[in-house]
């Protein structure tokens, strides 16, 4: 392999990496509020807000309803909005977070649903306020589950953000498809399906250990 | 008499449309062991929640050290509850947290510096018998040492009430009787009131005394486990909830049993006595005096609290047979007739 070629690949590794790192932590940050706000005013939730919980739900359900390579070309003004281009890698961390907000949301719902009611219950007996709630039992005991929710969103990531390299966005997803499709280029093609497999397996690798040293 | 740490009156309370507390009224002195006990879908968890101000009852008024916690505020119920622990059946301790971050966390919750935490975190440590602990995770314990930690974490904020839900009910008899022990010596030492709620008669036996029975959502009995065992035979709801402690009739005898007199019959009885007098040789006595023959089928005399109390069945042959069954109604806390064999068993 030619080092151009070897440069090109670590180039679009990198930006890859950016994109999936970047939107994750973004919809870590906005996702999981989201997710704690819809576990604590659903039903029997701590706080009784039945309808706002509802609209959220609603809003969150519609949103991952659409498909990303449409929900990409929907954003294009918002993205140009926020990064002042709706071209680059930088630029694609708009629609990915987007995307991987109401997903994280969901699945860290159900993480945190999975937490022992008797729990709450028993730090609700001891006179703990709804905020100690959450901070000392719902967000810990949920952390080994919701490190399992940021391990798939990385990994749902990583796949979208090939997509959004199909509309200009760079990283791996752009290189296979000009390199592979554009130019019959077989071989740098499957260079770039192995990268992303040992991308995701390490992903997964790390976020289970994570998840198995938190559950002591 | 002081008053009451705890005072229910007259509390009912509907849960999911049927009313799970109808009229319920007791009270509750300073240091006193009480157990609580009812069959499953009596009222004991709705009446638990209430206890602990996690529900608020429909009618009626709880008074705790006479401050009636069912007409307060959510915020103030918060501190309400912080001078209650509770104890519960599958021990809800927090597996992100220590040993020591468990106990601790009441604590955190009332505000007290970490130097203070971490002192109080010892003694209690101590109390339950689990020194050098502090470091290790729930994941880590057994059973009856995760259930320590439960108390040790009920009883950090210093409560002036612990109640205990089915505490005993997931743990082998080995755990139970030292978790009961453990309460006995808590109650001893920081003479605290314990509440135990249960289903099993053969935990408050020996432990409280002095028993609530609870039946679809009423009291049916506030009494010591003596009363429970004279009362028996007259209550027709409580002999469930007796039905696992008491001696039962050999299956063989339960077959040639009647419920009418003979001629020349035995008569079988079951028969209640406590205090002075149960231990005396009571067969010897009666078979002097009476000239018959007097056998223990099934029971026998056991300590509960401090007294010893005899829960028997027995049968008596004899031409005198009738004088000493009226020597013994006369002589003990209950007697039951159970039945006659025709010929000698």
């Amino acid at each position: 392999m030619s080092p151009i070629i070897l440069n090109i690949i670590l180039q679009s590794t990198l930006q890859t990496l950016e994109m999936v790192f970047a939107s994750t932590a973004i919809s870590v940050v906005i996702g999981l509020p989201l997710a704690l706000f819809m576990i604590t005013t659903g039903p029997g939730g701590l706080y009784h807000l039945p309808f706002a919980a509802r609209i959220v739900g609603i809003l969150v359900d519609a949103l991952r309803a659409i498909p990303f390579i449409i929900l990409l070309v929907i954003l294009i003004p918002l993205t140009r909005f926020i990064a002042g281009t709706s071209l680059g890698t930088e630029a694609a961390i708009v629609p990915l977070s987007i995307a991987g907000i109401p997903y994280f949301a969901r699945i860290a719902e159900v993480a945190l649903r999975e937490v022992d009611s008797g729990l709450i219950d028993a730090v609700k007996a001891m006179g703990g306020t709804r905020l100690t709630i959450i901070r000392s039992v719902l967000i810990p005991e949920a952390l080994p589950s919701l490190v399992g929710s940021l391990t798939v969103t990385l990994i749902t990531m990583v796949g979208a953000s090939a997509m959004a390299g199909t509309i200009g966005a760079g990283g791996l997803g752009d290189l296979a498809i000009r390199y592979g499709y554009q130019r019959f280029n077989t071989t740098v093609m499957m260079d770039v399906v192995a990268v992303l497999i040992v991308m995701v397996f390490i992903i997964q690798i790390c976020g289970n250990a994570l998840a198995r040293w938190l559950k002591h | 008499m002081t008053s009451p740490i705890l005072d229910v009156r007259h509390v009912s309370h509907r849960f999911r449309g049927h009313l799970a507390l109808d009229d319920i009224s007791f009270a509750i002195q300073t240091g006193e062991v009480v157990g609580l006990i009812g069959r499953s879908g009596a009222g004991k968890s709705t009446l638990l929640r209430c206890l602990c101000a996690l529900e608020r009852p429909d009618n009626g008024q709880i008074l705790l050290n006479g401050e009636d916690i069912t007409t307060q505020s959510e915020s103030h119920l918060v501190k309400v509850r912080r001078r209650i622990g509770l104890v519960f059946q599958h021990f809800n301790l927090l597996n992100s947290r220590s040993v020591a971050g468990n106990i601790a966390l009441p604590l955190q919750i009332a505000g007290c510096s970490r130097p203070k935490q971490k002192k109080r975190v010892e003694e209690l440590l101590d109390l339950v018998g689990l020194q050098g602990f502090d470091k290790k995770y729930p994941s880590q314990l057994s059973g009856g040492q995760k259930q320590r930690v439960g108390i040790a974490r009920a009883l950090a904020a210093n409560p002036s009430l612990l109640l205990c839900d089915e505490a005993t009910s997931a743990l082998d008899p080995e755990s139970t009787a030292s978790i009961l022990n453990l309460l006995t010596d808590i109650n001893r030492q920081l003479g605290l009131t314990i509440v135990i709620i249960t289903h099993e008669m053969e935990v408050v036996r020996s432990f409280a005394r002095r028993i609530l029975a609870l039946d679809h959502g009423r009291l049916i009995e506030d009494g010591t486990m003596v009363d429970f065992l004279s009362d028996g035979g007259q209550k027709k709801t409580l002999q469930p909830l007796l039905a696992d402690i008491r001696p039962k009739l050999p299956a063989d005898l339960a077959r040639q049993i009647v419920a009418h007199d003979s001629p020349n019959a035995t008569i079988v009885m079951r028969v209640v006595h406590s205090g002075e007098g149960v231990l005396p040789p009571f067969f010897g006595m009666l078979a002097q005096r009476f000239n018959l023959e007097a056998t223990l089928l099934q029971g026998g005399v056991t300590t509960i609290g401090d007294q010893p109390v005899g829960d028997m069945i027995i049968s008596l042959h004899g031409e005198r047979r009738d004088e000493a069954v009226t020597f013994i109604k006369n002589m003990v806390k209950s007697m039951e007739v159970l039945g006659y064999v025709p010929h000698h068993p």
